[in-house]
C-alpha cells in the first residue's frame, strides 16, 4: 500500500507540484448495496476533489479515498449522518510522504566517492556506470575505462581496465552480469573493483599479480536485460533483442557463443530462456567480448560469473568429452574452491559445465577455451535455491569476499604458469 | 485464471477426459493406487527392472528433491519443512520403457534454520521417475529433525498468528527484488512454500526440477472459518531450461490436518503460439488436485 502511495501521490506531486497539508485517507466499511450507491454519490460531487484509491464496489470491499483537507468536515458528516463505518488510515498525507522521501533519498546511494558507495546492497545501472566513473577518478593510474560496444538499445557497454603498465600484458577477464537477473554478480562485480584498487600495493600476493598482469573486469555486461530488471521484470535473463519472425524478445547470451551453437543444450525457441538466437554472435553483447578477445591476444584466463547454485565449472559444457587440460582445471579448481569455503564456510562442488549443471551448448567458457585461453571458468554463486535470484543484499558483501578469495586463486595459478 | 472443481478422493492419473471407460478407469486407479502406495508387496519389482551402475550423474540429486518436495507436502507442516543438504548414497535401475527406480539416502536440514544450531535429518528414499511423465512415485522415511510435541506447537503458533492477518490482497512479490522478507510475512511465505513443494513434488522428473522464486501475488486470504483458505501466485524456477513458470495455487490448511492443495501453471508458450504480448500467455491445462 505504501508503494501505491508513493507512486501515485508523488508523481502528482512531482508533475503538478501539489501539497497534501492535511489530506486524510479514509477507509470506508460499506455494509449494504444501499451504502454503496450512497457512496458512489459521494464520488460524483466533484467540487470535493475525491481521490478514490480503491472505488466503491460491492458490500464487503473496503473503499480507501483521499480526501483534501477542506472537504473533511463535510464527507465526515455525510458518513456519520447515514450510519457508515469508516476509519482514518492516513492522518496527514503530507507528512507520510515527507517521511517516506527521506528514506529513499537515504537509501538511494547519491554517493559522492567509492568509499561512500553502499556495497551492501543492490544498485540501478546509472548507480554503477556512475561508480565506475568515481573509481576510474580516483585511481587514474590503475584505473580506466573502456567501452568495448553498445548495447542493442544502444546503452554503453563498459569494462575497467586494471593495469600498472607494460604493453599489453597477459590479462585475466573477470565478467558478471551477463543474465541480467542474477543480480548478486553485478552486485560483486562493483566490490571486485573496488577491492582491486584497495589490495594493490597493501597485499602482496595481490600486488604481485597486478605488477605482472592487467585485470579486465566487466560488471554490466548485458546492460538492456539489467535495467529491464530494474523497470519491468526483477526475473529477465536474456538480452533485449528483437527476434523477426516472433513477438517474444531476447537471446540467451551464454548459449550465443560460438562453441558446438545450435546443439542441444540450448533451444531454437524464441519464446525459450535458452534460445540461443539465429546464429552464434547474433547479440552484440556477445560479439563486442569476442572483438576484444581477439583484438587483445593476450587473455590468459576468462571468468564469467553466474547466480545461483554455488559451483565453480570449467569446459565443455556443449560434449562430453574432456577438455585436455581437465587434470590441472580440476585442481585448480579444487583449490580454488577450498579457498572460497575457507572464509564462511559455504559449500561449493566443482567440475566440468555438462557433468556438475546441466549439458548448454553454445556457451562462454568453451569459446574462450576453444579460442586457446586455458584457464576458462564460469562461477556459479550464492545461493542453492532458498532465495535463488532474489538473495537478500546482506548476503552481497559475504558472497563477494567468498569469491575474491577462488578469484586470488585462479589468477595466482595463471600467474605462475605462464602460457 | 478460472480452476475448474474437481473434487476428488484419490489422486487420479492425468488424463483429464470424462468419457474414459469404466474399466479403463478401474484400472488406472488400481495401477495409481499401487504406485503411490509405500513400498511393499505391490511393488513393480517384475517390470524388467535391472541395476543401471552409469545412471546420469544428476538421477540422484533429482531424487532426493522429489523425494524433499513430497515429504514437505505430506507432512503438511509448514515450521517443519526441510531442503536437501548433501546426497550420501544411491543405486538406480532401469527398465524397458526407460523408467528409473532409485534407492536413495541423504541428509536434510531445516527449511528456516535457526541461528547457529545446524539441524541434520536423514532420509532415505525409493523414487519411480516415469520417464519425463509428472508425479515420481515416492516412498521415503526421514529421522525426526523436531519433536513431534514442538512441531505441533509451533504449527499452531503459526496458525493463529496468521489468522489474525489482515490485508494481504496488497502483498505483491515477496521477496522483494532485494531479497528481503518483512518478518511479519515470512509465516506466510512458509505456507506458500508448502503449498508449492505439492507442485514441485508432481513436477519433478529425472531432468526437471524447481524451486520457488517468488510469491508474486495473494489473490485471496480467507481464515474466517477454521482452516485457512490461501489462493495466491507464485514463480517457479525450473532449473534446466531456466524458465520461470506462473502459477496459481489454491491451498486449505488446518494444523495437523493433510494440507490441499489446487493449482494451475503456465506452459512456456511455443513459436506458433506467441501472440500479441511479449511475456507469453499461451496456457495448456495441466490440472491436478488433492481437493
Amino acid at each position: 500500500m505504501q508503494g501505491l502511495l508513493i507512486l501515485s501521490v508523488l508523481l502528482g506531486a512531482v508533475l503538478g507540484k501539489e501539497d497534501f497539508v492535511g489530506h486524510q485517507v479514509l477507509r470506508i466499511s460499506v455494509a449494504d448495496e444501499a451504502q454503496v450507491q450512497m457512496v458512489k454519490e459521494l464520488e460524483d460531487l466533484e467540487h470535493l476533489q475525491l481521490d478514490f484509491w480503491r472505488g466503491p464496489a460491492q458490500p464487503g470491499s473496503p473503499i480507501d479515498v483521499r480526501v483534501p483537507f477542506p472537504s473533511i468536515q463535510a464527507v465526515k458528516v455525510f458518513l456519520e449522518a447515514r450510519g457508515i463505518r469508516y476509519a482514518v488510515m492516513i492522518e496527514d498525507v503530507q507528512s507520510l510522504l515527507d517521511e517516506e522521501q527521506e528514506q529513499m533519498f537515504a537509501s538511494q546511494s547519491w554517493a559522492r566517492s567509492t568509499n561512500t558507495f553502499n556495497y551492501a546492497t543492490y544498485h540501478t545501472l546509472e548507480e554503477i556506470y556512475d561508480f565506475m566513473d568515481m573509481l576510474a577518478a580516483e585511481h587514474p593510474q590503475l584505473v580506466s575505462k573502456l567501452q568495448i560496444g553498445r548495447s542493442y538499445e544502444g546503452r554503453p557497454i563498459y569494462v575497467l581496465k586494471f593495469s600498472t603498465g607494460g604493453n599489453n600484458r597477459p590479462a585475466i577477464w573477470i565478467d558478471t552480469g551477463i543474465h541480467s537477473r542474477e543480480w548478486v554478480t553485478q552486485a560483486s562485480g562493483v566490490w571486485f573493483a573496488k577491492k582491486i584498487t584497495q589490495d594493490y600495493g597493501q597485499d602482496p600476493a595481490f600486488t604481485a599479480i597486478l605488477d605482472n598482469m592487467d585485470i579486465f573486469l566487466e560488471i554490466v555486461t548485458n546492460p538492456d536485460g539489467f535495467a529491464f530488471t530494474h523497470s519491468k521484470n526483477r526475473m529477465w535473463r536474456k538480452t533485449r533483442s528483437l527476434t523477426s519472425g516472433s513477438t517474444c524478445i531476447g537471446v540467451d547470451p551464454n548459449r550465443n557463443w560460438d562453441a558446438g551453437f545450435g546443439k542441444a543444450g540450448s533451444s531454437s525457441n524464441p519464446c525459450s530462456d535458452t534460445y540461443r538466437g539465429k546464429f552464434a554472435n547474433s547479440e552484440v553483447e556477445v560479439k563486442s567480448i569476442v572483438d576484444f578477445v581477439k583484438d587483445h591476444r593476450n587473455i590468459k584466463a576468462f571468468i564469467s560469473i553466474h547466480s545461483y547454485s554455488q559451483l565453480l565449472l570449467y569446459p565443455f559444457g556443449y560434449k562430453t568429452e574432456s577438455p585436455a587440460d581437465k587434470d590441472e582445471l580440476d585442481q585448480v579448481a579444487k583449490s580454488a574452491v577450498e579457498a572460497l569455503t575457507s572464509l564462511y564456510g559455504t559449500k561449493f562442488k566443482y567440475g566440468s559445465i555438462i557433468t556438475t549443471i546441466y549439458q548448454a551448448s553454445g556457451g562462454t567458457i568453451d569459446w574462450t577455451y576453444n579460442q586457446g585461453i586455458k584457464y576458462s571458468f564460469t562461477f556459479e554463486l550464492r545461493d542453492t535455491g532458498r532465495y535463488g535470484f532474489l538473495l537478500p543484499a546482506s548476503q552481497i558483501i559475504p558472497t563477494a569476499q567468498e569469491t575474491w578469495l577462488a578469484l586470488l586463486t585462479i589468477m595466482e595459478h595463471t600467474l605462475n604458469h605462464p602460457y | 485464471m478460472q480452476l475448474r472443481r474437481q473434487p476428488l478422493p484419490a489422486p487420479r492419473p492425468g488424463d483429464p477426459d470424462p468419457a474414459a471407460p469404466l474399466l479403463v478407469l478401474l484400472l488406472l486407479l488400481a495401477l495409481q493406487g499401487a504406485a503411490a502406495a509405500p513400498a511393499g508387496p505391490g511393488e513393480p519389482e517384475d517390470s524388467g527392472w535391472r541395476q543401471d551402475a552409469e545412471f546420469p550423474r544428476g538421477l540422484l540429486s533429482q531424487a532426493a528433491r522429489a523425494a524433499l518436495h513430497f515429504f514437505n507436502f505430506r507432512a503438511s507442516s509448514p515450521s517443519a519443512l526441510r531442503v536437501l543438504a548433501e546426497v550420501q548414497e544411491g543405486r538406480a535401475w532401469i527398465n524397458q520403457k526407460k523408467e528409473y527406480k532409485v534407492d536413495l539416502v541423504f541428509t536434510t536440514e531445516l527449511y528456516n534454520p535457526e541461528e547457529g544450531k545446524e539441524h541434520l535429518g536423514k532420509c532415505s528414499a525409493r523414487v519411480f521417475f516415469r520417464n519425463e511423465k509428472p508425479r515420481p512415485a515416492i516412498n521415503i522415511t526421514c529421522t525426526r529433525l523436531i519433536e513431534k510435541k514442538t512441531r505441533q506447537e509451533e504449527d499452531y503458533r503459526l496458525y493463529k498468528y496468521m489468522k489474525q492477518l489482515k490485508n494481504l490482497l496488497d502483498v505483491v512479490s515477496i521477496p522483494d527484488s532485494h531479497g528481503h522478507i518483512d518478518p511479519s510475512l515470512r509465516p506466510i511465505w512458509d505456507l506458500a512454500f508448502l503449498g508449492s513443494s505439492y507442485v514441485m513434488w508432481e513436477k519433478t522428473t529425472q531432468f526437471l526440477h524447481y524451486y520457488m522464486a517468488q510469491l508474486s501475488s495473494v489473490k485471496q486470504w480467507k481464515t474466517n472459518e477454521d482452516a485457512i483458505d490461501f489462493d495466491y501466485t507464485v514463480l517457479l524456477h525450473e532449473f534446466s531450461t531456466q524458465e520461470m513458470i506462473p502459477c496459481h495455487i489454491h491451498l486449505v490448511w488446518y494444523p495437523g490436518k493433510p494440507l490441499k492443495v489446487k493449482y494451475h501453471c503456465q506452459e512456456l508458450q511455443t513459436p506458433e503460439e506467441a501472440s500479441g504480448t511479449e511475456e507469453g500467455s499461451a496456457v495448456a491445462p495441466t490440472e491436478l488436485s488433492n481437493f
